[in-house]
């Protein structure tokens, strides 16, 4: 039986790709439109990022590449036995570089990608938010008057920068990680520690 | 609005299964009851549902479905067997000599959030073993859950063993502030040896800071404790826990069964419940696992009884699953009925034992 490994089509690609090529594991050269690849032994699903997790928890891949921050914001019942290094990012909470007062205030709107994050972030420190869920574009909510806040992925802070926010609080520091589905780990074991090996090489 | 929809729409997490899944289902059940009864195990059906303190494992209070009766009684659907099999073990077979070997197989609810494979109506099949001597016991119960595999015809099925000490020990020889427990324990359940050493910045208790890491990578094949014992040998409680593993293990290779066992000694889940053996049983085509056990000394204390007890349960709706997923030849549907035209004519081939359709000769087309 092959093992089926989840991959996201998003940011994460170059760097999973670059991986599998150093560690001498078979990858297809151009997955086009194609969302399932079989290629030399093992299963190839291209998914979008936030998915990566699901397809691997429910088991319908044995094992995946997706961000610490997508993670997180999942919840996924996963194993995570692989930090991979790539795709570095920290999930930050940003407000406008010029706001006063309290960055905790009460009532704060927070608009975001990662609501589960967000939410459970300021709930553990006593703040009652009201979560706006956005799905890309996040850093023109504070300017537009959508939200006091953002909580958002920064890589350079380029972005947050030209659309005038600045990071105020760190929530996690994020990279790619390899992670495998629970059940897979145990019954296919051997084939599973097979690649998770030569990637572990190829990380170091 | 009317009401009306309610008479069609179904409620969240229920099932109903007719016909041919009904019959798996209960090719299924027949099978992993019958191992339960070939190893002396006693059929027990508790009530449906009992005063809710009797339901207090941890993280289940939260799932129960409870309600208030006349008398102002918290009372609560049973969202698990377990408790209520402790709670019968101590009061109405109090007179019982020890070890009492009791099995179930019926429905649980619980109040799930959506998630991979998991519904509100549950059917559970599982036995509990009480009272009996601790080595003896876990080594039954885990060869009954391997047997049961065989019987149902999963392939490739594995049950994997850890002990929740051996983790207990490393964060008590490793002075974590129980407030900084619940994140190390995620990151040890997540196997993810970077985000152990990041929750454990700060300790500098050596060597069980390096176990700890060390436990997100003690998993795999029996050999795994050769690796432990190595890890966790500058904490003796720790090692203690993996020298019951290695008995264990050693007894269940002995029977036959290594190919059956792995072992998994980042398994941290049920911290709070169980006391010794944990195990979760595994097989490639599920997702999830299929069961899961382990010993519970704490839980009959609790009734008045203390006695030392171990257990497990497979899911009947996960088995199901998983054998369909394997591509498991269904169960075989029964020969065709004889349409048999009067009653006086169908009552006596069902005497013979014929299965029969009565179509009355008047209403036949």
């Amino acid at each position: 039986m092959t093992l089926t490994v989840a991959l996201s089509k998003g940011k994460l690609l170059a760097g999973a790709t670059d991986l599998f090529r150093r560690a001498g594991v078979p990858f297809p050269d151009e997955p086009g439109r194609r969302l399932v690849v079989d290629h030399d032994g093992l299963r190839f699903l291209f998914v979008k990022d936030a998915d990566v997790p699901t397809y691997v928890e429910y088991g319908v891949a044995d094992c995946g590449i997706a961000g610490r921050d997508v993670l997180l914001e999942a919840g996924s019942d996963v194993y995570e036995p692989l930090d991979l290094g790539f795709g570095r990012c920290r999930l930050v909470v940003a407000r406008p570089r010029d706001a006063r007062g309290d960055p905790r205030s009460s009532a704060l709107r927070v608009a975001t990608r990662y609501p589960r994050v967000a939410t459970s972030y300021f709930l553990e420190r006593g703040v009652s938010v009201a979560v706006v869920r956005l799905a890309g574009s996040v850093e023109l909510a504070p300017g537009l008057g959508l939200a006091d806040c953002i909580v958002d992925v920064v890589e350079t802070g380029g972005t947050l920068e030209a659309n005038g926010l600045v990071a105020v609080e760190d929530i996690a520091v994020s990279s790619a990680r390899f992670i495998v589905n629970r059940a897979s780990y145990h019954a296919r074991r051997e084939d599973v520690a097979a690649l998770m090996g030569r990637l572990r090489e190829a990380v170091r | 609005m009317s009401d009306a929809h309610r008479l069609v729409q179904v409620p969240r997490g229920v099932q109903c299964f007719v016909g041919d899944e009904v019959r798996q289902r209960r090719a299924i059940e027949d099978i992993a009851t019958g191992v339960f009864l070939g190893w002396d195990y006693e059929e027990i059906i508790p009530p449906l549902f009992d005063y809710a303190d009797v339901f207090s494992t941890p993280g289940l209070a939260a799932q129960t479905y409870s309600f208030v009766d006349r008398d102002g009684n918290v009372l609560a659907l049973r969202p698990d067997f377990t408790s209520l099999l402790a709670k019968i073990a101590a009061g109405r077979l109090a007179h019982r000599a020890a070890p009492i070997r009791l099995f179930y197989s019926g429905e649980v609810l619980r109040y799930e959030p959506p998630r991979a494979g998991r519904h509100d109506e549950l059917f559970q099949m599982g036995l509990e073993h009480l009272g009996g001597e601790r080595a003896g016991a876990d080594a039954e119960v885990v060869a009954v859950a391997a047997e049961c595999l065989e019987a149902l015809g999963v392939r490739d099925g594995v049950v994997a063993l850890g002990h929740v000490a051996v983790f207990n020990a490393l964060v008590d020889a490793a002075g974590i502030d129980p407030a900084a427990r619940p994140a190390l324990r995620d990151r040890v359940d997540a196997k993810d040896a970077s985000g152990v050493a990041a929750a454990l910045a700060g300790s500098t208790a050596a060597p069980a800071t390096e176990a700890l890491i060390a436990l997100t990578s003690l998993a795999g094949g029996v050999s795994v404790l050769d690796r432990a014992e190595e890890a966790v040998r500058a904490v003796p409680a720790a090692a203690a826990a993996v020298g019951e593993l290695r008995t264990l293990v050693d007894a269940l290779v002995a029977a036959g069964l290594g190919e059956r066992i792995a072992v998994d000694l980042g398994e941290v889940r049920g911290l709070d419940y169980y006391t010794g053996l944990v195990f979760r049983i595994f097989a490639p085509g599920l997702g999830f696992e299929v069961g899961s056990g382990g010993r519970y000394d704490g839980l009959l204390a609790r009734f008045g009884r203390p006695l030392p007890a171990v257990g497990f349960m497979l899911g009947l709706d996960r088995v199901a699953l998983l054998l369909e997923r394997q591509g498991a030849v269904p169960a075989a549907a029964p020969a065709a009925a004889e349409v048999v035209g009067s009653l006086s004519g169908a009552c006596q081939r069902r005497r013979a034992g014929a299965r029969v359709r009565f179509v009355p000769e008047k209403g036949r087309r």
